[in-house]
């Protein structure tokens, strides 16, 4: 069983230690269960026109440096970025909470030492899941990324945490 | 082999003996979510597990505290949401407005060493200060522990300080655990069990301790691990739960991926200035800076002695007609104790704004600051934004150091003017 590859262009690199109330501030979170609604304010704070330009995307990939999403739990964060219609991060690092609720809500987060150094706004990126590596095909450039653990794998294949949950109480 | 407070609970728990980089499922002992959270957690069950009843109604509790008492009116509808679900699920620990943040609450009721807790919330690092396995998680996961119990967690590799000697007067825990983010930064420790260890830490009382613990997050640690000795089993008879207590510290030849030496003789108040909690200075170097709100207080300080040591400062004192002073106890337990000693009365007449508990100034939701305003705060995180406002500047300091700048409107080296 394997991912299959992502491959889309660039939208944003975020700088290192971006945090969740940098993605979505908490103002909102206490305000709106709507995640489709709340995604309109996604990275509002530093980057005011991220969600009109995630729109002319199809599926893009944000590229960020290391300890991205460290902060608040705030699960809000992860899901508003796949309410965007974002296809996967790729991080030098991630922040612990902000990793689990990734892979928890079906988001791939691809951890690939030298990222941000080597892709710019608007690349190619492809993510090979069989030979655990980023490729840039703007650059032609290619770096190994780290293999998503199994167990992660599993998460991503059903969907998500619930998903998959759901599918494993029922068989019992 | 030995294993460290992280593998000996995650062991004992999975019934496995784990080592770091496995992946382990656990009984959750206690699960809880707050007003900012369990709306969610409650959404991602009925939607994804098409369930609306939890596993075991007392081992779950919802918290109202942070936006408490309610500001808004979408807040109120959010807090109704959560009741309900608390009601039709018949659960004893269901926390209202002005019972108190949930770090704190859990800490006096629920954590215990050896148990596993889990908070949709990110401090719930907190309660390794009692040796409990407390971590943080999203939503959709404590959705799912509500529904089914249990968890899956991957073994942390574990990162020791050492910490000895007498800490100097007017340096507190909360100076200990900036001086270690300074070393390690905000990333420092990711993913691991953050485990404090040494002479100073058996000194320390467990309010104390839990600062430390609470801020393990703000380095990266999943957990923030003390060892349980007396002083933990005096804390848990204070709220009449001693038979909860247990021994519990690392086994001798423990292997810790990495360690990190702190002399506590040498260190001095510190503060973390605008936007990051690892970008500390001592507060001499920031000495003098006007500042337009102090807030003491948080599930960071705002325990018992964290009262008595502010109102021990501004006794008689009168905060600075320039600045505002706010601060919350941490929960109902905490208020009652401090009005009982008087340290509320002594507060008030010093010009404190006294709320009551909550999460209140901390993250912005029922005390806002204005643009372009200073403020030296007791909190956690010093984030853009965190209080409330992009423009303002959030400066952390411990207890002493804050109460002594209210008095003074400016930033205060405690040791300068208190002889
Ligand atoms: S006091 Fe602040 S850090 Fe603590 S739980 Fe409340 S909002 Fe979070």
């Amino acid at each position: 069983m394997t991912l299959t590859n992502i491959r889309s262009k660039v939208l944003r690199i975020y700088p290192p230690d971006t945090n969740t109330d940098e993605v979505i501030s908490g103002k909102y979170k206490y305000d709106e269960l709507d995640l489709k609604k709340l995604a309109v304010h996604a990275f509002e704070s530093i980057d005011p026109t991220f969600y009109a330009d995630a729109q002319k995307v199809k599926k893009p990939i944000l590229v960020a440096a290391n300890n991205f999403g460290c902060g608040s739990s705030r699960e809000q964060a992860p899901q508003v970025i796949l309410a965007c219609d974002v296809s996967c991060i790729i991080a030098e690092s991630y922040a612990r909470i902000f990793y689990r609720n990734g892979f928890n809500i079906g988001l791939p987060l691809i951890e690939c030492p030298g990222i941000a150094k080597n892709a710019k706004q608007g690349d190619e990126l492809e993510v090979d899941f069989t030979k655990n590596v980023v490729i840039n095909h703007t650059t032609g450039k290619t770096l190994p990324m780290k293999p998503i653990p199994a167990f992660m794998q599993e998460l991503l294949e059903a969907g998500g945490l619930m998903p998959y949950l759901k599918a494993k109480h029922e068989k019992k | 082999m030995g294993k460290t407070l992280a593998e000996k609970i995650l062991s004992e728990k999975s019934g496995t003996d784990c080592v770091p980089g496995d992946i382990v499922t656990v009984p959750v002992d206690f699960v809880f979510s707050h007003d900012g959270t369990m709306p969610l957690a409650i959404q991602q069950m009925e939607k994804e597990l098409s369930t609306r009843k939890v596993f075991d109604p007392k081992k779950v509790a919802g918290i109202c505290d942070h936006a408490s008492p309610s500001p808004s009116e979408q807040v109120s509808n959010v807090q109704i949401f959560m009741r309900k679900f608390a009601r039709e699920n018949r659960m004893p620990h269901f926390f209202e407005n002005g019972d108190g943040i949930c770090h704190q609450i859990v800490a006096e009721r629920f954590a215990a060493p050896g148990k596993i807790v889990i908070g949709a919330d990110s401090h719930t690092c907190t309660h390794g200060a009692l040796a409990a396995f407390g971590t943080g998680m999203g939503s959709t996961d404590v959705g799912a522990i509500m529904a089914y119990g249990t968890t899956w967690l991957r073994v942390p590799e574990s990162y020791k300080f050492q910490i000895d000697g007498d800490l100097p007067r007017f340096v507190t825990s909360k100076d200990v655990f900036l001086h270690i983010v300074r070393e390690i930064t905000a990333d420092g420790a990711t993913y691991m069990s953050m485990e404090f260890l040494g002479s100073t830490v058996k000194k320390m009382s467990v309010e104390s301790r839990l600062v430390m613990s609470n801020m393990a997050i703000e380095a990266g640690g999943k957990v923030g691990l003390c060892a349980a000795d007396e002083k933990v089993r005096a804390f848990l008879a204070k709220y009449g739960r001693a038979g909860e207590y247990r021994e519990l510290a690392p086994d001798k030849g423990a292997r810790y991926a990495k360690e990190l030496n702190v002399d506590a003789t040498k260190l001095e108040p510190l503060i973390a200035a605008p936007h990051r909690v690892d970008n500390v200075r001592p507060v001499s170097e920031l000495a003098g800076m006007e500042l337009d709100q102090v807030c003491i207080g948080s599930c960071t300080n705002g325990r018992l002695e964290d009262i008595k040591t502010a109102a021990e400062i501004l006794k008689g004192a009168k905060v600075h007609p320039h600045t505002r002073l706010v601060v919350y106890a941490a929960s109902r337990g905490v208020l009652l104790e401090a009005m009982k000693a008087g340290y509320i009365q002594t507060l008030v007449e010093a010009g404190a704004a006294v709320c009551p508990p909550g999460c209140g100034f901390c993250i912005g939701r029922t005390v806002a600051l204005g643009d372009g305003e200073k403020v030296l705060s007791t909190q956690n995180r010093n984030f853009k934004g965190r209080m409330g406002n992009n423009k303002a500047e959030i400066y952390l300091s411990s207890v002493p150091v804050a109460a002594v700048s209210a008095i003074c409107g400016k930033v205060t080296d405690p040791r300068e003017v208190m002889k």
